[in-house]
């Protein structure tokens, strides 16, 4: 019987290779995601080692604040802590270190240098005099920062931004922008930068005053004396610090462990995203497989029984099928891991292009990812073709006689009623999911939805043939003969169209879905920002990721101004209400009083004291606040502050749940989260736009990232920065929908193969090559049709579920995107025509006489 | 031998000293043996032989399904033989109708489109009068709404038949059109491509092993070894088995 596997194998070397794609690019997207994470992960392990090597110990303060949003919010230390350091027995030497959240450096020709916002960071430190402590190696030519005016810089910026010693630039903080002499070039250890991260090396006063810490220190680092351990130097220094409560220290080897899991964190997130749509891959892949053994299981539906005639049992039939798929699987998997490695390096290519700049080192392939994807890729095919092998085994002996393939229709009570129930089941898991909120909620969506498609998937035979018939309809007139050929071919074998559309249907399903969903989020955004403000401008920093904003001096200058009647930032920090740590914003309540409409129920914006909070609807109803309760917030700096209700709103797309006023905001939030988000500002009555504009721009030179934005403007580029995502998705949504064309192309040309003598008499009576060549694409573009319509049907019931869910939550626009649907049905045709290209090619050249003479 | 004989318009097909060599060297087959014949338009036209002896093969060369190796092959006053795949498709569809021993009919399509099938490929109407009177004449009225595999074999192969009239081709072959039928529907097939050419004056070339199916025609070629070893004109059923009783066959 393994014989008779091995031969089959061989001589289908095409089908082979199409079915085992469908793996391979699945198997690709998980084995590169899994590469690109460890990679990534392995240079940020690399970097903290590196840069915590020479580093014993770390004395700081306890975490105020944990977030996983945010990251721990840790108060400074005094500088005057670091003479107690000092004095610790063990304690060799130890520096101050000062922690520049946001230092962005400006290029030769005044503009700001990588990708603010997104990408790699820019930070600033303190360049340490001792280089046990300090990673950094000046190159030849360079001096350390000996005044407070003087900076030194990584490679990487100099080299990206033109910038040599000597030459003077501005450098980008929270305080106001300021120029500097550049002293400096340095390497980080042996490469060009930290990740791909912007440094900028102070002075410790210098790096206190951008940090807006003076006399503070944001930790303390410890050299120990030579023959003591980590542990050791800890201890003394944990004893010599006990009686501030405040204060922690912990080793070097904890601290990068720390660094390092925070990290991990990050990247955890980003490697499920990417391995769910690997999963969506592979699903596709499952019902590719599965239908590509049922065709063939069909097809060799003859040669089983005659296996079973002369004696081979149902045990070893199975076995050959089971046999030959566990090869297809294995061999797939390999070449597909291999694929992935080789991918781990474009996808952090396609993700850079799209604006995710990720560092990388060399390719990290940890023995999990071999054995995963090995497994998951070799157990997938294994499963799709066990079902298909069982029916063969049930084969009975007796079909050797019978002249065609037999598949059965896909019409029966059982399969209507079987299907409904599961896409019912999913339905309700779904919903659930959605509009009840549980814990998890999004592993119950997603099994939901995994659960509808398998139900639209049984039921797909049993709607192909109408829906084919429906959808071929116009073929007959448009295309005479040709047309009726490729709907009945179409319609002829509903289960194998069906399965062969599902795989489309997914991708496209999900496709739509996200089309819908950002059609919807744009629509539903941009009315926000219509409703909510009005203003004339608003200075963004582009667009918004954190890790970057504007320095509040701006905003401070730009109140000044003769044309200007109000200014208000709006910033966001992290702090715990209720203890749940959250997202705060502020905004100047007189300011903003004029400019947005929250639609407050109690209370207003402008009655917003510094004593106060105001808080969403949704979140007062559910705690049961009203105007005047008190609700103690504790900010990043760590103080608890008892603050009363003095505002309950209902829109909160701009606001999010918590607001208090900005001079509060600025009291208690710790440093690193005052740079202004977005600036926004209203002119005096009767100056013009122009008028005020000539008097902002000339300030906003020192400011190259700011960006002045009417109204009109600022909608169009906050709506737009979705399609940033949306593009993302897409790209990542494109394998599946490979797969399924895949799927389609291996459908039609087991598809001919089976019809060879049709086809054959087809052309002896006179059908033209370039006939059966349209026959067959338009037969693949029904097919395709069908799985897009599907896709798309599920798509719309998914996406106003959605909206239905989230109305409440700023979701408050539908749209079904009917333009961009009609382009996805437009394409997944042309789809369709594509992947039919190369069966219809072998259909058109088909030998008539050995099609005729075809047993 | 390069004979160019200018084809008379009696001559529905001929074949001028062709030869058909399957494969190369010492595995060579010739098939086709320099085979010089002709088959007149309006006549019913049978050709036998031993298996193996190349009726088939010539049937194809003479239809444009196969190319002669050498030699010429003309269909009415056409050159086929070097004719491009295009247009001996457009011959195929607009002058030839076929019917074969077995699977002659496209599944998918009901007994009515199967016998328009070539006027549709074409993308031209049929004339209504004379498929209404082939229809009647195969007796298929009551199955056109039927698919291929709701009819019986014999049906199946009246509406070959049908399909091969309808289009009024100049020259109709027919590769044992009764060799999967019982012989009484094998008796109505040839009785009906009979009629078709005593009545329509249609022109067939039949391959047969049947003395029986023979007798229907109007003459009977026999090949042997790729070459043409005798002719029975008007033939008998006992004629014919004793010339092929001659051959051993
Ligand atoms: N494609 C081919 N390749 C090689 N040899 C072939 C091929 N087709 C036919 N032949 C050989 O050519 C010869 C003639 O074959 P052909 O099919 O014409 O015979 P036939 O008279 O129709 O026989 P039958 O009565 O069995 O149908 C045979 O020897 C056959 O083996
Ligand atoms: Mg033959």
């Amino acid at each position: 019987m393994w014989r008779v596997t091995i031969k089959y194998l061989a001589a289908r070397k095409l089908r082979l290779l199409l079915t085992g794609i469908a793996v391979t690019l699945g198997v690709a997207f998980m084995a590169g995601t899994l590469t690109l994470t460890d990679t990534v992960q392995r240079t940020f392990d690399d970097l903290f080692a590196n840069v915590n090597r020479g580093t014993d110990a770390v004395v700081r303060s306890k975490a105020a604040l944990k977030s996983s949003q945010f990251g721990d919010s840790r108060p400074p230390v005094p500088e005057s802590l670091l003479g107690q350091v000092r004095a610790v027995p063990g304690v060799a030497a130890a520096e101050g270190n000062v922690n520049v959240p946001y230092a962005q450096l400006v290029d030769s020709k005044g503009k700001a240098i990588g990708n603010p916002g997104q990408g790699a960071p820019s930070f600033g430190f303190v360049w340490s005099n001792n280089s046990k402590l300090n990673p950094f190696r000046l190159q030849p030519g360079s001096n350390p920062p000996r005044s407070d005016d003087q900076i030194v810089i990584d490679k990487k910026s100099a080299d990206k931004g033109h910038l040599h010693v000597g030459q003077r630039t501005i450098v980008l903080s929270q305080q106001p922008s300021k120029k500097y002499t550049i002293v400096g070039i340095a390497k980080f250890g042996t490469v060009d930068s930290p990740a791909g991260a912007s440094v900028v090396l102070y002075t410790t006063r210098e790096a206190q005053r951008a940090a807006a810490l003076p006399g503070k220190f944001t930790d303390i680092s410890v050299v120990a004396a030579h023959g003591l351990s980590q542990d050791q130097v800890k201890a003394n220094l944990q004893r010599a610090l006990s009686s501030d409560p405040k204060i922690e220290v912990i080793t070097g080897k904890q601290l990068t462990k720390e660094n390092q899991d925070n990290i991990k964190k990050a990247l955890g997130f980003f490697r499920t995203a990417l391995l769910v749509f690997a999963a969506v891959s592979l699903l596709v892949g499952i019902f590719i497989i599965y239908n590509t053994f049922s065709i063939i299981v069909a097809q060799r539906s003859r040669e089983m029984a005659l296996l079973r005639a002369v004696g081979a049992s149902r045990r070893q039939v199975l076995t050959s099928i089971v046999g030959e798929s566990f090869a297809i699987g294995l061999i797939a998997s390999a070449i597909g891991l291999v694929l992935g490695i080789a991918l781990s390096t474009g996808l952090k290519q396609l993700l850079n292009v799209l604006g995710f700049d990720i560092p990388g080192g060399s390719v990290v392939v940890k023995p999990a990812t071999v054995i995963i994807s090995m497994l998951i890729g070799t157990i997938v095919t294994l499963l799709s073709a066990v079902l298909p092998a069982r029916r063969a085994a049930t084969i009975p002996p007796i079909a050797a006689m019978r002249e065609v393939s037999f598949e059965t229709t896909g019409h029966s009570a059982r399969r209507s009623l079987i299907g409904a129930l599961i896409v019912g089941v999913g339905a309700a898991i779904l919903a659930f999911g959605l509009f009840t909120s549980p814990k998890n909620a999004i592993s119950y969506v997603g099994f939901g939805a995994l659960l509808v498609f398998i139900g639209v998937f049984v039921l797909g035979p049993v709607i192909a043939q109408p829906a084919a018939r429906i959808l071929g309809a116009p073929l007959p007139r448009l295309k005479g003969m040709t047309g009726v050929l490729a709907r009945e071919n179409a319609i002829r074998s509903p289960k194998r169209t069906a399965r062969t559309a599902a795989a489309l249907m997914i991708g496209v399903a999900l496709v739509g879905f996200i089309t819908i969903f950002a059609a919807s989020a744009k629509k539903s955004f941009a009315a926000a920002i219509t409703d909510q403000i009005k203003v004339d401008y608003i200075i963004t920093t582009g667009r918004n990721f954190g890790g970057s904003g504007l320095s509040p001096a701006l905003a401070e200058r730009i109140a000044k101004l003769p044309a200007i009647e109000a200014v208000t930032p709006i910033r966001i920090g992290p702090a715990s209400v209720n203890g749940t740590v959250t997202g705060v914003a502020t905004v100047k309540p007189t300011a903003a009083a004029t400019m947005f409409d929250f639609n407050f129920t109690r209370g207003s914006i402008a009655s917003l004291t510094s004593n106060g909070v105001a808080v969403s609807k949704s979140y007062a109803d559910k705690h049961h606040l009203s105007l005047g309760d008190p609700l103690p917030v504790k900010f990043s700096s760590g103080r608890t502050v008892p603050l009363k209700v003095e505002g309950i709103y209902k829109r909160t797309e701009l606001a999010g749940t918590f607001l208090v006023s900005l001079d509060n905001y600025a009291k208690n939030e710790s440093q690193q989260f005052q740079l202004d988000f977005q600036v926004f500002a209203k002119l005096k009555p009767g100056v013009s736009a122009a008028e005020g504009s000539k008097e902002i721009t000339p300030l906003l030179k020192h400011y190259p990232t700011a960006k002045l934005q009417d109204q009109a403007q600022y909608k169009n580029e906050q709506v737009s920065s979705i399609n940033q995502v949306l593009n993302l998705v897409y790209a990542l949504l494109f394998l599946a929908i490979l797969i399924a064309l895949i799927g389609i192309a291996n459908t039609l040309a087991l598809s001919i193969y089976e019809r060879t003598r049709e086809l054959g008499l087809l052309r002896a009576v006179g059908m033209t090559r370039s006939q059966v060549r349209s026959s067959v694409r338009w037969e693949a573009a029904i097919i395709a049709l069908f799985g897009t319509v599907l896709g798309l049907a599920i798509a719309l019931s998914f996406g106003f579920s959605v909206f239905l869910a989230l109305k409440n939550e700023g979701f408050s626009k539908f749209s079904a995107a009917p333009g961009q649907l009609l382009v996805i049905v437009i394409l997944s045709a042309i789809a369709g025509v594509v992947a039919a290209i190369f069966p219809a090619r072998r259909a058109a050249k088909l030998d008539i006489l050995k099609a005729i003479a075809t047993e | 031998m390069t004979t160019t004989l200018p084809p008379t318009i009696t001559t529905a097909a001929r074949a001028i000293d062709a030869s058909k060599v399957y494969g190369e060297g010492e595995a060579a087959v010739r098939a086709l043996d320099h085979i010089t014949v002709e088959f007149e338009a309006g006549k019913y036209s049978a050709i036998m032989g031993p298996s193996g002896s190349g009726k088939s093969t010539l049937l194809h060369c003479l239809a444009g399904l196969d190319r002669v190796t050498s030699g010429q092959v003309f269909l009415g006053d056409l050159e086929i033989a070097s004719m491009h795949e295009k247009e001996l498709t457009k011959v195929r569809r607009d002058r030839i109708g076929f019917v074969f021993q077995a699977f002659n009919l496209i599944p998918t399509l009901n007994a009515l489109e199967n016998i328009t099938l070539p006027m549709s490929l074409a993308g031209r109407k049929p004339d209504q009068q004379w498929l209404d009177t082939v229809i009647d004449t195969v007796g298929l009225r009551d199955r056109l709404k039927h698919r291929p595999s709701e009819l019986s074999g014999g049906q199946q192969q009246r509406v070959a038949v049908a399909r091969a009239l309808a289009s009024r081709p100049q020259i109709i072959f027919a590769d044992e059109p009764t060799g999967n039928v019982d012989s009484r529907a094998g008796a109505e097939i040839l009785g009906f491509m009979q009629r078709a050419v005593r009545d329509f004056g249609q022109t067939i070339v039949m391959v047969t092993h049947d003395p029986i199916a023979a007798s229907y025609s109007d003459r009977v070629v026999i090949l042997a070894d790729g070459k043409i070893v005798d002719e029975i004109i008007e033939p008998t059923t006992d004629a014919v088995l004793d010339k092929m009783r001659a051959l051993g066959a």
